[in-house]
């Protein structure tokens, strides 16, 4: 039970069929374990996602990778219910959301869930200040308070002195920070992110994503981030699912799924990935028996470089240039175990000891 | 292949033996002649003038023969309608003679003068078209062989079969056409006659028959009974009662005249037990123009007046203002202030109905598919049907005036509402639609605080059209006695007041172009 409760977001095999001819096209996937292509000839229906299954814990900020047409956004619209499932369940608080009335799944989307879109889906003819109030006056609050916390969603996103301007006259970077503020505006406990920042230039996309960070640090928000980068799915994600033509192929920790990539589909995707920072020193650390045994005394590890094991391969090489020795990795004051200078050469290759 | 060398030298000339090979295998039959002037045309290198002698001397035979039927119509239209102005010539020399022996100079004078005309006419397009076909021949016979590189199975060559099909096809239409220009014909009138003739038995000459089932009008095949004649009394009490009465005459009747006159009946049935319904139209239409009225004809002309140019002012800027009062100007000095007012009034009222009704229904088109395949079909007819003909249906249920005036001008102009609402509420992009439901809007939210408003450009510009619309339709209308001034105008045609009329279409006109732009000033604000 008490994993239940942090678990915010549980999406329980949850298959999507788009087509006319859905319900039978999913008989047909069950019966005779059919492909995308089949499924498209034979029903002219598309196979959008396939047996889904992954739970979102309070707090964590999710990603969702995968090229285009992967199935990643049908997805994520799945956990506000702006796509109904073909089959399987959502649960969102514990609660199924498949078995809300209308008004029901209104009030949950615009208490506890905002939503950030690629394309902004600004209002144009609104002022910014209205559209981040947006979901506030879809719940009929009253515009004294509407204003009030509009004004303090634009200080929260940067944007001071704009409230009064139209979208349009704010650069493709700014809009989206409306949009962030838009989905904070209800202040809800779900925030899903369909590919924020893909249509931002790359060193606004940067900024954008080190600022959401230290948001979500303070704000204790639950994220589902999709996108189709994997550079940003390893800096944003606490966790990457990775989805390949609507199936989750695999899902774990940056660290994972750089280092026991399941499959050759993923061994190609994190290939080109420097494992400098996402990698961490209890991965390449050899245990001081098996250092002893090997290399000889740790007695005077209390000389060499210090690091936490979850100290980054980045920081473990600023360390030990310059040294003879190894480092001693030290979890709470105990020798936890040694990294060679070999062993994170290695482990800079991408290799694991 | 070119072999271009630079410093002015000769360039050698292509080899053309593919081209000239396959012009051959298209042409058949004087192939040289043909190779050669389509590697002129291909070269850009035809002489103007050129002309394809065959086809000059041959006329349509000669298209046929190539199977070209684009020249063969060309050909054969050119070559019929000269036949048929000289066999004219001949019609009006036999008229002449006849007249002379009746003694009427002045009709030998007006068929000789026919006569002549048609001569001429007969000579010149046979002269022209066959030139024009000389020319057009090669050129288009061109364009011929590239459609036939493209699929063989087109007609090349030349082909004596089918000159078969073009001796056909002059043996059905040449003979009738040509006896139709020389004869004259029988009009409808005394063809019913010969029928009712013939029905009762009588002898009929046999050219006659002939000319009315070939060269009249077309013979009315289906004779059916006379209907029934229906009549409606009030009784005592008020309510209706049914009688029914023998038609007057015996005779069966034309397939016309029996729909018109059930048409009749069924509008008189509608009439008698539906009145109340047509009298409560009229009666709300005439609420609405009261009020409307009670505005621009009911307020002295100087208030009215101050508060048209202040409108304008205010919504289109002082140079609006300028031309506004301009236009009340020439319509107070030529006096056409209340007339004017009237017809601002119609427009006023109808362009309110039309808003009112048109949005609910462009909403309904835009969101249902039942809406779009209900509505879209009515709209197509309203637009397609001549504006006059709406006011026959608004008369025969309501009679004349000003409200019928106003609902056939309603029909007329709601159109573009509909339409212009349901392709700005089609076009809202649907991620913004999808945003907004993504944080809880309700239908009724979505409809009012995204859909309208990114759609109110359109819809305002169908308001522009409705209104301009309105004030063509409400100066037709006239006709129908919805006054106003296109009843100075309607006024003016039936006694010949030309003055008078241009007058009072220049007040329209001005009345057109004040609305109009401060209508659009409004939109682009």
């Amino acid at each position: 039970m008490a994993i239940h409760e942090r678990q915010v977001i549980e999406v329980q095999g949850v298959w999507k069929v788009f087509g006319e001819r859905a319900e039978e096209a999913l008989q047909a996937i069950w019966q005779d374990n059919l492909h995308k292509a089949e499924v498209l000839e034979q029903f002219g229906a598309v196979l959008a996602v396939r047996d889904v299954s992954f739970a979102v814990e309070k707090g964590e900020i999710f990603c969702i990778m995968g090229l285009s047409g992967s199935g990643k956004s049908t997805l994520v619209r799945h956990i506000n219910r702006l796509i109904q499932p073909t089959h399987g369940q959502i649960l969102v608080n514990g609660q199924d959301i498949g078995a809300l009335s209308a008004a029901e799944l209104r009030a949950l989307r615009a208490t506890q869930i905002g939503m950030v879109f690629q394309n902004m889906a600004l209002l144009p003819h609104r002022t910014v200040r209205d559209n981040i109030a947006f979901a506030l006056e879809l719940r009929n609050t009253d515009p004294f308070t509407r204003h009030q916390s509009a004004n303090t969603l634009l200080e929260t996103v940067g944007l001071q002195g704009y409230g009064d301007s139209r979208p349009s006259k704010l650069s493709g970077g700014m809009q989206q920070r409306v949009g962030l503020a838009r989905a904070l505006a209800a202040d809800p406990v779900i925030l899903l992110m369909d590919e924020p920042f893909s249509a931002l230039d790359p060193l606004i996309r940067r900024g954008l994503q080190d600022e959401f960070l230290s948001l979500s640090r303070t704000m204790d928000k639950t994220t589902v981030f999709i996108t189709h980068d994997l550079d940003e799915a390893m800096r944003m994600g606490s966790r990457i699912g990775i989805m390949r033509d609507g199936e989750m192929v695999q899902i774990g920790t940056p660290e994972d799924i750089i280092i026991h990539p399941k499959d050759s589909y993923v061994a190609d995707f994190v290939q080109g990935l420097s494992s400098l920072k996402l990698v961490f020193a209890h991965r390449i650390m050899e245990q001081p028996e098996i250092y002893e045994k090997n290399h000889g005394s740790v007695a005077d590890a209390d000389t060499w470089p210090q690091a936490h094991p979850k100290a980054n391969l980045n920081s473990l090489v600023s360390l030990i240039v310059g040294q003879q020795c190894p480092i001693a990795i030290r979890a709470d004051g105990k020798l936890a175990g040694i990294v060679t200078k070999d062993a994170l050469l290695k482990g800079i290759q991408g290799q694991s000891p | 292949m070119t072999a271009h060398t630079p410093g002015g030298e000769k360039t050698v000339p292509p080899d053309n033996s593919d081209s000239l090979a396959s012009f051959k295998e298209f042409a058949g039959h004087r192939g040289d002649y043909y190779g050669r002037t389509f590697l002129r045309i291909q070269q850009a290198k035809l002489p103007g003038l050129h002309l394809n002698t065959s086809a000059l001397l041959g006329g349509f035979l000669w298209a046929s023969l190539r199977g070209n039927w684009l020249l063969f119509w060309i050909g054969f239209a050119t070559d019929m309608i000269a036949a048929v102005n000289l066999a004219l010539v001949h019609k009006y020399d036999l008229a002449a003679v006849q007249a002379a022996t009746d003694g009427k100079d002045f009709l030998v004078q007006r068929y000789d003068g026919w006569s002549d005309a048609h001569l001429q006419a007969g000579l010149v397009l046979l002269f022209a078209g066959r030139l024009l076909l000389g020319w057009l021949a090669d050129r288009l016979y061109y364009h011929h062989y590239a459609r036939w590189r493209v699929n063989r199975s087109l007609p090349s060559g030349q082909a004596i079969r089918r000159l078969g099909i073009g001796m056909l096809a002059i043996l059905f239409v040449a003979p009738l056409t040509i006896y139709r220009a020389s004869q004259f014909a029988p009009d409808q009138r005394s063809c019913i006659k010969l029928a009712h003739m013939i029905q009762d038995g009588q002898q009929v000459p046999l050219k006659d028959r002939f000319d009315c089932w070939t060269i009249s009008e077309f013979p009315t095949l289906v004779w059916l009974p006379r209907p029934l004649q229906y009549a409606f009394p009030r009784n005592d009490d008020g309510t209706r009662s049914i009688v029914v009465k023998e038609p007057s005459g015996k005779r069966p009747v034309n397939l016309n005249n029996w729909l018109s006159e059930h048409i009749d009946q069924g509008i008189n049935y509608l009439k008698a037990f539906y009145g109340w319904l047509f009298d409560g139209v009229t009666r709300w239409i005439r609420v609405l123009l009261n009020a409307v009225e009670a505005v621009f004809v009911g307020t002295p002309w100087m208030v009215t007046s101050l508060m048209l140019i202040l409108a304008a002012v205010k919504l289109a800027g002082s140079r609006m203002g300028v031309f506004t009062a301009v236009v009340l100007l020439y319509l107070a000095l030529f006096g056409f202030w209340q007339t004017a007012m009237s017809t601002i009034s119609l427009t006023v009222a109808a362009t309110v109905i039309c808003v009112v009704a048109g949005l609910p229904l462009g909403i309904w088109v835009a969101k249902s598919k039942v809406g779009a395949a209900v509505v879209t079909p009515m709209l197509d007819i309203m637009q397609t049907i001549p504006s006059f003909v709406y006011l026959l249906p608004a008369v025969a249920f309501f009679s004349v005036g000003k409200p019928p005036g106003i609902l056939a001008t309603v029909i007329f102009a709601m159109p573009p509402m509909v339409r212009l609402t349901a392709l700005g509420i089609q076009h809202v992009p649907a991620s913004t639609k999808e945003a907004a439901l993504a944080f809880g809007a309700s239908p009724r939210q979505l409809l009012l605080k995204v859909e309208l408003p990114l759609a109110l450009p359109s819809i305002m510009a169908g308001v522009n059209q409705v209104v301009m619309l309105s004030l063509s339709m409400v100066v037709i209308a006239a006709i129908i006695g919805a006054g106003g001034m296109g009843f100075i105008v309607v006024d003016a045609l039936a006694r010949t007041q030309v003055g008078r009329g241009i007058l009072a279409g220049i007040g329209i006109a001005l009345i057109a172009m004040m609305i109009d732009r401060v209508v659009q000033k409004v939109n682009r604000l």
